[in-house]
Order: structure tokens, then C-alpha cells, then sequence
């Protein structure tokens, strides 16, 4: 029995890892064609993934679009596994299912430290990975403030996701005050930072948006023995022998990095942190070994497919400019929040 | 092997939970701790789990100090059966169980063995938990969630396993079983638990020891027919006892408060 169902978890796993991996592949291309002026897919995906055998295309015209899309792509794709892994080490580490970078605040402490930089010294914008430093610490420190306020509020899970919530909307403000100075600092809009995008994402940078997010991903899955004891309670992880403020420090720690990057190349892009972990739950259940790369597939593959419903919105709708692509993962990820906060006080 | 409690003292901030407790149980015993509510069971145990660090005194395990032993070796050595877990997060039993086996493998190793495996069928079989393997921990009764936490204990194959009230939310049939299977562990392995329980026939029942407990010390300590006594938990429990004789067996009975703590 025991044997049969652990098999058949084994087998799930690699389906749905093996099912996303082609999904994933499948919105790379899509998000490279997709755009302006569309491509065709076959083409790409010749270009992308058939290159090593000289397959390439011969098509100059067509590589070069892709080319100024290669940087949107990549980095929305692992803007959304950062925030998926944010995400499910803070469900992990507060034992709540509700928490999410955007919905605890650290997002919006994250922004502001950034602003207020900016201000202070507009030439650390020049190289946006300057910022992830910044960006680190404003999202550490709205942890400590969120969670300080829970406490305060008696420390049950709602209180956590309402301290959150006050949090993230006060310094939402700040932050939006602060980017209005910015403009007049450094001159150019920077408001998309609220609800992010991917336009403005750099050749150059998407480097510091992959590497870092592919290190922290494979650190989090070494993880998953202390992860999986501590999510039965602190003394049940101390039974296992393993050490729970430890466990919660260093997840704390990493999923603010990744928030961090997030935040200082894209901007705000709430809610994916919270959806991904529960649809890969629901999947592979909570075995951090197998729900860890499974919900940073799914963050990646929700994340790119906003940023390509961002980009069919502006050119069918005639407008000028993007929408944010904050506001699309909010449409996707917030029915969600609503569905899981009934769910709990029905409880 | 043998567990060693020597002159144990545990403070909560200024409260004194445990006041000089010294006591020693073999391996192949199956120890009883019985009292009235704050005694110092549940401190008592937690203290030899090393979830709670004594602030006088030395918990030995085989003739070394716990306090010196690290928290792998202690996972190791010892299970502590804890009533409360958290359940926020849906998780299923099987995933709960496979946890227990941490202790004996390597920290990165992915792949889970067939050993592990059959540990886990094995005594989710003999607990009778086995149809749900797949079922949600929150989705348990509270009989079902107890028997799937002794379970996780017995499944980390531990040399010493201490339970807190197993038998609370188990009826009437289960009460006897897991206690009975209990028993049968301590036998086969050779190895020692203890328990806390309300329960004084339970306790009489399986005891190689009972271990009384009032006001954070012990009041007596030693087979189940010199410490079930009716002096003794007249004095410690504040209830007028009646010793009745089933079948050859000295049963327990308590019969009305000393005095009428509740006025109405």
C-alpha cells in the first residue's frame, strides 16, 4: 500500500514535471512570437531549440525580432519562478497558506527602499542589480514588521495575512509618493515599478535575474527534509533533529532574495506566489521534493503567459503603452485568495 | 540500555515544574507516568525528549547525558510523541509518516528506499491506519490523527519513545490495541517508553513501572501493585479510592472528592 501509493506519487510528479517542461517550452516560444509584429512559432522554435543541429533559421529578420523579445521572455519566465519559490517557502515557514511576498508586505517595503534610494542616489539605477541589495533588505525588513504585527494582534493566521495587508498598503503608498519624486529626479516614468513590467528588462540583465533564481531554486530543494518536518511545527522539526528558527531564518532569507530580484528588475508583481505552490499542491501534494520544482515551473509558465496577455491587450485595444503586468497575475492569482480566505473561515 | 533522570530540576520563567526528580528505567520496560493535571508529565517527558532543557540536573541515555548528545543523535535515539502538530498546511498521512524516517538517512538523499517504505507499511498495518495512507491530516477524526501520530513514532524505530496521553479521543478497542502493541514493541526491541496517561487502569494493565507524579515530583515509583496504592492516591489525586478485585486483577476505582473543591 504504502509502496504502491508512494510509486504513484513518484509517477504524478514526472508527469506534471515532464507536462511542464513542454509547457514551458511551448510559452517560451509564444512569448517570442507573440508581439507587434508576429512571428511564426515554427520558426522560433527552429531557432530556439533546433539551432545546435543547424537548423537554425535563415530568416535574419525574424532572429532579430526575437532577439529584442529574448530579454521580456526570460525574464518574466523566471520573474514568476522567483516569486512562485518566494512564495512557497512563506507558506512553509509561517505555516500558512494565505502568505505571499505581495500579500505579506515585502514587495511594498522592497519598492520603497528602492525608491528612497533612487532619490538619495540616482546613479545606483544605472545597474539595476545594485538595487537587488536594497531591494533585500526592505523586503527583510517587512517581513520583521509584518510579522511583529501579527504578534500583536494575537498571532493566529489571519492576523498574519491582515498585518500583511496593513503593511503592504501603507508602504504601497510610500512607495508610490517616493516614485513620483523619483521621475522628477532621474527624469524618466518609473511608475510601472507599482505593478511591474517587463519592457523595460535589459539585455544585460537578465543574467541577474536567471542565475541567482536557478542557484536559489536548487538551494531550496536541498532543503526539503527540514522543510517537510518543519511544516508539522516547530517541535516536530526539533524531533527530527533539525533546527526550526534555523530553517525558518534561512527560507526567510531566500525568499526575500528572490523577491528582491523581482522587484528591483520588474517591479510588483503580486500573487503569483501565493497561486503557484497551492495549483503544484494539488498536483504533487506537499512534499517539498516534488512540489518545489513543480511550482517553480508553474509560477514561470503563469508569469510568461501574463506578460503575453500584456502584450495582446496594448495591441488590440489600440492603446498607448503597456498594461502592468502586476495587474494581470492580480486577475489570475487574487479569485484565488478569495477562494482560499472562505475556505479557511468556513474552518 | 537504561534511562537515568538524576536529581531534575526544570523552571517555566519563575514557575518550578520539575522539582529534583530522579528515577531509572531499563530497556524492555513500559513505563507509566500517572498524577493529577500539572504534575509535571508532560514536562517530565519533554525533558528526557531535550525539548526542554533542565535547569539543575543530568537526563542520561545509556550512560551519556542527553545534553551532550547532538540533535541527530537524539532523533535518533528517541521519539516524543506530541499531541499537537500543525495541520495548516494540507498534507497527507503518508507524507506525514515518511518524515519519521529522516533521522536514519542522509540529508540530501532524493530517492526514498523500499526499507523505508515497508517500516511505514508495516506498522500502519498493525495500527490498522492503512486505508488512509492518502487521506488528508486534517481531513482525521481525532481517534484516527493519534493512531496515525503513534504511528510516526514507532515508524522512527527509536530506542526510547515517550507518548503524551496516546490514549485521549482513542474508543474503547483502540485504547487496548495500540497500548497492547506498544507493549509488544518494548518486548521485541528491547527498548523503553514511557507514557503519560490519565487512565490509572490502562496504566495497571501493561506497567512494568508506574512512576506517580504530584506538584512537579515523584511520590512513588515502582511495579504497579506496590505504587497503586490507596494511601498514596488518595493523597496525591484528592479522591476517595476503592480497590476492587476483578478476575485477580487489582482495579482502580475513585469514588468521590475528598473535599468539595466546587461549591455550588
Amino acid at each position: 500500500m504504502a509502496l504502491e501509493l508512494y510509486k504513484r506519487k513518484v509517477k504524478h510528479f514526472l508527469i506534471s514535471l515532464f507536462t511542464l517542461i513542454v509547457l514551458s517550452m511551448a510559452i517560451t516560444i509564444a512569448s517570442l512570437s507573440i508581439g507587434p509584429s508576429m512571428l511564426d512559432p515554427k520558426e522560433i522554435f527552429k531557432t530556439v531549440f533546433l539551432s545546435p543541429f543547424g537548423m537554425a533559421t535563415s530568416d535574419s529578420s525574424v532572429r532579430l525580432v526575437a532577439m529584442l523579445r529574448v530579454s521580456r521572455t526570460v525574464a518574466s519566465f523566471f520573474c514568476g519562478v522567483a516569486l512562485s519559490i518566494a512564495g512557497i517557502l512563506m507558506q512553509t515557514t509561517t505555516r500558512n497558506p494565505l502568505a505571499d511576498p505581495y500579500i505579506f508586505g515585502l514587495s511594498s517595503t522592497a519598492l520603497t527602499a528602492i525608491s528612497l534610494t533612487i532619490i538619495l542616489s540616482p546613479s545606483t539605477a544605472v545597474y539595476r542589480y545594485n538595487l537587488v541589495v536594497v531591494a533585500f533588505i526592505g523586503a527583510l525588513l517587512g517581513y520583521f514588521m509584518t510579522m511583529m504585527l501579527a504578534k500583536l494582534a494575537g498571532g493566529g493566521s489571519l492576523a498574519l495575512v491582515l498585518a500583511g495587508i496593513a503593511v503592504a498598503s501603507l508602504f504601497s503608498g510610500v512607495s508610490h509618493v517616493l516614485l513620483y519624486i523619483v521621475q522628477r529626479v532621474i527624469g524618466t516614468p518609473i511608475v510601472y515599478f507599482l505593478m511591474g513590467s517587463t519592457n523595460t528588462v535589459l539585455y544585460r540583465d537578465i543574467a541577474f535575474i536567471a542565475y541567482p533564481t536557478i542557484a536559489l531554486l536548487i538551494f531550496s530543494i536541498a532543503l526539503f527534509k527540514p522543510l517537510n518536518a518543519y511544516l508539522y511545527g516547530d517541535d516536530y522539526a526539533k524531533q527530527l533533529g533539525f533546527n526550526p528558527k534555523l530553517i525558518s531564518l534561512i527560507s526567510t532569507g531566500i525568499a526575500s532574495l528572490l523577491t528582491a530580484i523581482t522587484i528591483a528588475f520588474i517591479g510588483i508583481v503580486g500573487f503569483v506566489g501565493l497561486a503557484a505552490p497551492h495549483i503544484a499542491r494539488f498536483f504533487v501534494g506537499s512534499d517539498h521534493r516534488f512540489s518545489i520544482p513543480i511550482t517553480a515551473l508553474v509560477g514561470g509558465i503563469l508569469t510568461t503567459f501574463a506578460d503575453i496577455v500584456v502584450r495582446l491587450v496594448s495591441m488590440y485595444s489600440g492603446a498607448v503603452g503597456e498594461l502592468p503586468l502586476g495587474v494581470v497575475t492580480s486577475i489570475i492569482g487574487a479569485p484565488f485568495l478569495a477562494y482560499l480566505i472562505a475556505k479557511r473561515m468556513r474552518q | 540500555m537504561k534511562i537515568v533522570v538524576e536529581d531534575v530540576e526544570v523552571w517555566y520563567n519563575s514557575v518550578k515544574a520539575l522539582d529534583r526528580v530522579t528515577l531509572s528505567i531499563s530497556s524492555g520496560e513500559l513505563a507509566f507516568v500517572i498524577g493529577p493535571n500539572g504534575a509535571g508529565k508532560t514536562t517530565l517527558l519533554k525533558t528526557i525528549a531535550s525539548v526542554v532543557k533542565p535547569r539543575k540536573g543530568v537526563v542520561y541515555i545509556d550512560g551519556k547525558a542527553v545534553s551532550s548528545l547532538s540533535p541527530k543523535d537524539i532523533s535518533r535515539l528517541l521519539s516524543y510523541v506530541d499531541p499537537h502538530i500543525s495541520r495548516s498546511i494540507p498534507s497527507t498521512v503518508l507524507e506525514f509518516l515518511l518524515t519519521a524516517r529522516y533521522p536514519h538517512q542522509n540529508m540530501l538523499s532524493f530517492s526514498i528506499s523500499t526499507k523505508d517504505l515497508e517500516i511505514v507499511e508495516k506498522v500502519s498495518r498493525q495500527l490498522n491506519i492503512k486505508q488512509f495512507l492518502d487521506r488528508r491530516l486534517d481531513q482525521l477524526s481525532s481517534g484516527e490523527l493519534q493512531r496515525v501520530l503513534i504511528a510516526r513514532a514507532l515508524i522512527q524505530e527509536p530506542k526510547v519513545m515517550l507518548l503524551d496521553e496516546p490514549s485521549a479521543f482513542l474508543d474503547l478497542r483502540y485504547r487496548l490495541e495500540v497500548l497492547d502493541y506498544i507493549k509488544s514493541v518494548v518486548k521485541r526491541d528491547n527498548i523503553v517508553a514511557i507514557v503519560a496517561i490519565h487512565d490509572i487502569y490502562l496504566a495497571s494493565l501493561y506497567a512494568d513501572k508506574i512512576i506517580v507524579m504530584n506538584g512537579g515530583s515523584v511520590v512513588a515509583c515502582g511495579a504497579p501493585e506496590e505504587v497503586l496504592k490507596k494511601d498514596i492516591l488518595e493523597k496525591v489525586y484528592g479522591v476517595k479510592i476503592a480497590i476492587a478485585n476483578v478476575d485477580g486483577r487489582k482495579i482502580v476505582i475513585p469514588l468521590e472528592p475528598l473535599e468539595k473543591g466546587v461549591q455550588i
